[in-house]
């Protein structure tokens, strides 16, 4: 049961996607034995014949021979795609004699003239040959794919009826004011956004400046505490020392015990004193 | 002894007793189908008649025969003598008619129409080639003597019927 719908959807969903238009066209031999396939839609480049039917009546004489082919050529050759003949030698004229034919979907392009052809004595009347076919309307309007013939006539046609001008946006007035008021928006919301960006850096600095100095005095305050937690350690090792005790007697020992003046030292202290005294009253001489 | 002969008698009886009865199915597929082409309308040329000729205003009613298997049927066409619906009627109506082959799909049909065989109002055709085959009827009504039919809806039948030989 579940395969049976699986099938139908699947069937369902071929025909869905395949959507063919049928169409008949009128009576192809209205206007003479001879024909042209000129059928269906303009731009149907998926055109499949899939019947033809035909009706005529013989005019003849029962004891004429006469032989009535209805056929269409193969495109480019000389043998055809289509052939009917029907035989009336020896048989009675009068009597419309109408014959239809499913042709397997042959692409309208195999498809050459068509006519009825009459072998013998006798004629044919009241001819009538009508083509039904089926066609996909993909190409129906041949701009709509690239792929469709005829969409490059299309196209080139479409632009030669139409007065083509090429529009310069720039030139536009109006859309140069909006421009122009773009511009001077956006210059101003940048002005805004550069003031705000300074002071957000102004502030970022100031907080930066009030973090640096938390952190220094951080710093500060755990270095004391360092230095007063280390101070004992580092004094205590002092406090722990002890001299020897005792008495410390004089060393050195006076020669003669008489000290001499110094006459060197003398001497230049006096040419100090005297230099120091020249240049002090020098600056009370009066100027030449 | 006497009793084995006993028991291969009432197994012999037992035998026979059973039964079964195996049907036979066979489906035959009609090789000639008729169908209405063109329903008839009765034109009212003269207050008097009816008339299915297009030159009295009606349509003449067509039936086709469509046959798969030649030389095996007769095709009969019984033109109306009486219809089947009408308003009450206190004169004798006048019926003539005729069936004629209008329309072949082969030409060796065409000797159809000149091997036809009429009796009374039917006509038979020797339906001798496959294929189908387009039969007109036209049937003409005369009330009374030139007596104006009453008026109302009136059907007439033709009858068709496709005999195997």
């Amino acid at each position: 049961m579940i395969m049976l719908v699986v099938a139908l959807l699947a069937i369902y969903a071929t025909n869905a996607h395949s959507e063919y238009l049928y169409g008949l066209t009128g009576n192809m031999a209205g206007t003479g034995h001879t024909w042209g396939m000129n059928i269906g839609p303009s731009g149907s480049q998926s055109l499949k014949i899939n019947g033809v039917f035909y009706q005529y009546t013989p005019v003849k004489n029962t004891e004429d021979d006469m032989v009535v082919h209805v056929r269409n050529k193969r495109f480019g050759t000389n043998e055809y795609i289509f052939s009917s003949t029907d035989d009336w030698s020896g048989l009675p004229g009068g009597i419309p004699i109408t014959k239809g034919f499913v042709i397997d979907n042959l692409p309208i392009e195999l498809w050459g003239d068509g006519s009825i052809d009459v072998e013998g004595s006798g004629s044919v009347v009241d001819a009538n040959v009508v083509y039904s076919y089926k066609y996909n309307n993909d190409c129906l309007t041949p701009m709509s794919d690239p792929s469709c013939s005829g969409y490059i006539d299309a196209v080139l046609s479409m632009m030669g009826e139409s007065k083509i001008e090429v529009y310069d946006p720039l030139a536009d007035e109006n859309i140069a004011d909006v421009i122009d008021e773009k511009a001077e928006l956006d210059e101003e919301v940048q002005q805004e956004d550069d003031e705000k960006v300074k002071a957000k850096d102004r502030l970022q600095r100031m907080l930066s400046g009030v973090n640096d100095s938390i952190l220094y005095a951080n710093v500060s305050s755990q270095n004391l505490l360092m230095f007063a937690m280390s101070r004992s350690n580092n004094l205590n090792p002092y406090y722990d020392k002890k001299l020897a005790g005792g008495v410390y007697k004089e060393t050195v020992i006076l020669s003669g015990g008489e000290l001499p003046d110094n006459a060197k030292g003398a001497r230049a202290g006096l040419a100090q004193q005297l230099l120091h005294t020249q240049m002090v009253n020098s600056q009370y001489e009066p100027k030449e | 002894m006497k009793n084995l002969l006993i028991a291969v008698a009432l197994l012999a009886s037992a035998t026979s007793v059973l039964a079964a009865d195996t049907p036979i199915v066979g489906n035959v597929q009609t090789r000639c189908l008729i169908t209405t082409d063109t329903n008839g309308v009765f034109g009212n040329p003269l207050p008097s008649k009816l008339s299915t000729a297009s030159s009295d205003g009606g349509v003449v009613p067509v039936v086709r025969y469509d046959v798969t298997l030649a030389d095996a049927y007769l095709a009969k066409v019984t033109t109306p003598t009486g219809f089947s619906t009408s308003p009450s009627l206190s004169d004798s109506v006048t019926w003539t008619g005729s069936t004629a082959v209008s329309k072949t799909s082969d030409a060796a049909m065409s000797g159809y129409e000149a091997a036809k065989v009429t009796y009374g109002s039917t006509t038979q055709f020797d339906l001798t080639k496959a294929g189908s085959t387009w039969f007109s009827s036209t049937a003409t009504a005369v009330y009374g003597v030139s007596k104006s039919f009453p008026g109302g809806s009136y059907t007439a039948i033709v009858l068709a019927e496709c005999i195997a030989k």
